[in-house]
């Protein structure tokens, strides 16, 4: 009896510990190009890499280009003839609990894959 | 030749139209200046009135600290011959997108040494979605000694730039700091006023005005503007009942019936801007406004 308190105990302290985990983080997301492909890295502020999340493409008149999802490592990659990247790019994604985001102006992506 | 002088007349007019219509002559000889929040364009304007285009593109009624920009308000701040942000972990869309780092001047840097740490806490209210007080204090200006150095930052960057003369940048950062530091004054006797009692704020924005001038503030995570709901205000009362607080800060102007519902706790209470966003006055303005206001509700129920 006394073991099955103590292991309840011992659970419900390490969801508090994990509620204050997930607090206690935020999400960094980046987008770069090499103008064949777009690779959208996300990352936690702890380093630790979420193993999935939802990822959208908008353009500069808010409309979605193309939607996908993270691999486990954090990381997708789109080909780069998927999106009209004229009007720039709005990379969001979302875990769940947190969301990021990442701009490329068309003038970002005019120096990278017009020079 | 009378028909050479006549072009040349008519081209003198066209071009000297062009050169005075008041908004050609703002696109194409003003340099442009970008500030991350209210404070940062005041100094701006101050320092460049008639040299510079100050813009502050953060829309009214956002969150300066949480904005998230478009893609061509991007592109148009990375345009810009100077962008002036606060640091302190302060306006994170600086960090989602490219900046040109030549033109990016941190006011703050120069006293990374004083900046406040607070405990992190992710949560998410209204529109700006979730959102992180990243365990750094970001409203350095509110304390005045911390505003001056960063008002020097943004002369230094204007200097260094060529983008005002140092003569009139010299005399008007003069006339700047001194408004300032007559702010620093007017708020240093209000550590005597306050004494130890405990004031409450509906957000944690005033960490820095806090440290400098002596007072003692607790915060609570209420959004800026809204009534606060059924629960947060018995998490008020309770906060009330241990401190024995007897002064709330708003951040922002909230409903009327908010306002009552928090007096109705033997609260006195008041809207302190942080000045992040614009106001109707203005910096210097408001925050002597704000000083005289919090002295007097402090002297009626603490004396």
């Amino acid at each position: 009896m006394i073991k099955r308190v103590i292991g309840q105990l011992g659970c419900v302290a390490a969801l508090i510990v994990l509620g204050v985990t997930a607090e206690a983080h935020q999400l960094n997301v980046f987008a770069s190009t090499d103008c064949t492909t777009v690779l959208v890295e996300a990352k936690f502020s702890t380093g630790r890499r979420p193993i999935s999340g939802d990822v959208q493409f908008i353009d500069g008149e808010d409309k979605v280009l193309a939607t996908g999802t993270l691999n486990d490592d954090g990381t997708l990659r789109v080909p780069w003839t998927d999106l009209d990247t004229s009007t720039g790019l709005l990379i969001t994604v979302s875990t769940g609990a947190h969301k990021d985001f990442w701009i490329m102006t068309p003038e970002d992506i005019a120096k990278k894959c017009q020079s | 030749m009378p028909k050479l002088t006549l072009w040349a007349a008519g081209l003198f007019v066209l071009y000297g139209g062009l050169f005075l219509h008041p908004d050609v002559a703002r696109s194409e000889e003003h340099p442009r200046v970008v500030a991350v929040n209210y404070a940062l364009s005041y100094f701006a304007e101050r320092l460049g009135p008639d040299e510079i285009e100050v813009d502050f593109p953060v829309p009214d009624g956002i969150d300066p600290s949480f904005w998230r920009p478009g893609i061509a308000d991007i592109s148009a701040i990375q345009s810009a011959d100077l962008i002036l942000l606060n640091g302190a972990g302060f306006s994170t869309w600086t960090t989602k997108a490219s900046l040109p780092r030549s033109r990016i001047v941190d006011t703050s840097r120069g006293f990374s040494d004083h900046f406040i740490q607070t405990e992190t806490v992710t949560h998410s209210h209204g529109a700006d979605g979730e959102h992180s007080h990243t365990g750094l204090a970001s409203y350095t200006w509110l304390d005045q000694d911390l505003a001056i150095l960063q008002a020097e930052a943004v002369a230094a960057a204007l200097e260094t730039r060529g983008l005002v003369d140092a003569d009139l940048l010299a005399s008007r950062l003069k006339g700047l700091i001194g408004d300032l530091q007559a702010l620093d004054d007017a708020a240093t006797d209000l550590a005597n006023i306050a004494q130890s009692w405990v004031l409450i704020a509906t957000h944690p924005r005033y960490q820095y005005l806090a440290e400098a001038y002596g007072l003692n503030i607790r915060y609570l995570e209420w959004e800026a503007g809204s009534a606060p709901s059924e629960g947060q205000l018995a998490e008020l009362r309770d906060l009330v009942a241990k401190t024995g607080a007897k002064v709330l800060l708003w951040e922002d102007n909230p409903p009327p019936n908010a306002r009552a519902d928090v007096r109705a706790l033997g609260l006195a209470e008041m809207v302190f801007p942080t000045l992040a966003q614009r106001v109707e006055e203005d910096y210097v303005e408001q925050f002597g406004r704000s000083i005289n206001e919090l002295s007097s509700l402090l002297r009626g129920v603490i004396q």
